[in-house]
This record gives C-alpha cells, structure tokens and sequence, in this order.
C-alpha cells in the first residue's frame, strides 16, 4: 500500500484516485487514520510520480489538517498499517492537533557573493584567503537567517533552517490567515536590499514540521 | 545576481521546493524486525523504511551490481 498522510481519526475518506489509479482508501485507529491507496504491480517513484504525489497531497490539505508521509512510503498489508497508527496515534494525534489551520511556507533567499579582494595582479589566492572568503559567506548566511527570522517572528509558530546550496532556505509554520502579511513583509525585506532575489513558496501541508521539534529534544 | 536564479522561474523555484519537501520531508514510518529460529531471537533490525527515494536506490543498486 502506498501511503499518503496521517489525518485525524474522524477525517472523511477523499474521493479520489491515487497515483497507480485506485481509489484512496483511509484506514482508521482510535485517535488517528491514513490514507493510503491499493498499490498492486510495479510502482515506481518517478519524478512525474513525485510530483503527481506533491499535487494530491496539497490537494487534499483541504479536507482536514494532515501530517503527510514522506514518498513513496509503502507497507505490504492493511494490518501493517493499522500497527503504524497504533504505535503512533497518540503523537500524531497530538501534532495533528497543534498544526489546525497552519501550512508551511518556505522562504529562499539569494544574494550575490562578492568578489575576493586581489591586492594586487599578482595576488595567488591561498588556503588560508580560502578559508577566510568561506568564514565570511557563513557568517553572511548566519546573519541573513537571523535577519529573516526575527523579521517573521511575529507570524510564525516554528522555523526550521533548511540544507541549502546556495543561499538560504527556512522552512515556516504559519497560519493561514497570516500568510499574505508573512509574504509582503519578506518582498519588503527583498526590495530593502542591494540585489537579494526572495522567494515565499507555497503554503503547502507541513512536510517540515510532522514532528513536535520540542518533543525531540527533550 | 546569480546565474542560477536568473535562468529559473520562481514557479520552477517553488516547484524544485516543493518535491524537495516531498522526498526530505514528512512522516518517516519505522519499525523493528526480530528474526529467530525455532522460537530463539537471533537477529534485531530497526528500520527506517525510507532513506532514500527509490529511484535513487536503484541507482545505487544498478552501480554496486556494475561494480561487483
């Protein structure tokens, strides 16, 4: 069975098909369900697939708060499963509760590198300039998260640094009613900059936030 | 601004984010695995079900079976 997101135990069941055309199915325990869809024959995570997963699961935010399960997640049986919800239900039955009315939002952010200093046409870059140049593009991310951060402080619940390329990525909690300030506010900060390029995408279903960070680190 | 940023629309920004999510995000099913022999446990697996998307993992299965 492919599994698609943990919902609330008394969520309705979607009318929809899933990715290998059979009709999603919710299983439920006590406190929590799961869709999941009939997955016979080959599947394959494809990169159509997981998109055509992204877009279903965004679809479905709709119906109830979800946590969703990262793809492709599959289990053989339907009593597999219902032991997943049994192990889990009390945790997810909780998170699920804290993340009512809240989506992600992931903000990225992207300036350009200065130039390395050359002291003169014969300066050889060394490891130590190396080093240094790297030391202050760190110190430059830090400070660009920190600058981020405090200014969507007002608006989210949780944030998360996300791994990151080039540039930054934070991954935001926020609820929904909140999401149009977050975003002027950010495209505020993009136009106060010299060349900075800032990205808000979604909201979409919490993919960053399934766990209660505060719980894993107790 | 660099060349990356330039050459991408914001919609394939957001959608490269949103498959990221995807794939390094959400609920990550686990579970143990004992196996035994004649109602003797010899062997504990803790599994994390996902590590990796499967195309990936074929990948890496096709690479060591190349290689071997």
């Amino acid at each position: 069975m492919l599994l698609y997101a943990v919902v609330p135990g008394d969520a309705t069941a979607p009318d929809r098909q899933g990715l290998t055309g059979h009709r999603l199915e919710i299983i439920r325990s006590a406190l929590a369900a799961m869709i999941v869809e009939e997955c016979t024959g080959d599947f394959h995570a494809t990169k159509e697939n997981s998109l055509a997963f992204a877009e279903l699961i965004c679809s479905l935010k709709t119906i109830a708060p979800m946590l969703p399960i990262r793809f492709p997640t599959m289990l053989a049986t339907q009593s597999a499963v219902l032991a997943q919800l049994q192990a889990n239900e009390t945790a997810w039955h909780h998170r699920l509760t804290e993340l009512q009315g809240l989506s992600e939002v992931v903000i990225r952010a992207q300036w350009p590198e200065p130039e390395p200093e050359r002291i003169d046409a014969s300066f050889i870059p060394t490891g130590t300039s190396y080093l240094l140049s790297r030391a202050a593009a760190l110190q430059r991310r830090d400070a660009s998260v920190a600058e981020i951060s405090e200014l969507v402080r007002e608006w989210v619940r949780e944030i998360k640094v996300l791994p990151s390329q080039q540039g930054i990525r934070i991954a935001c909690l926020v609820a929904n009613d909140d999401i149009p300030e977050l975003k002027e506010a950010v495209l505020g900060w993009q136009q106060a900059g010299d060349h900075r390029h800032v990205v808000v995408n979604g909201p979409w279903p919490p993919f960053s936030f399934v766990v209660d960070q505060e719980a894993v680190g107790a | 601004m660099s060349d990356d940023m330039e050459r991408w629309s914001n919609e394939d920004v957001a959608l490269v984010d949103l498959l990221d999510r995807v794939i390094g995000g959400g609920v990550v099913i686990t579970g143990e695995v004992v196996i035994g022999i004649a109602g003797v446990d010899l062997v504990y697996l803790g599994l994390q079900l996902v590590l990796a998307p499967a195309h990936e993992v074929e990948q890496h299965v096709a690479l060591g079976r190349r290689s071997a």
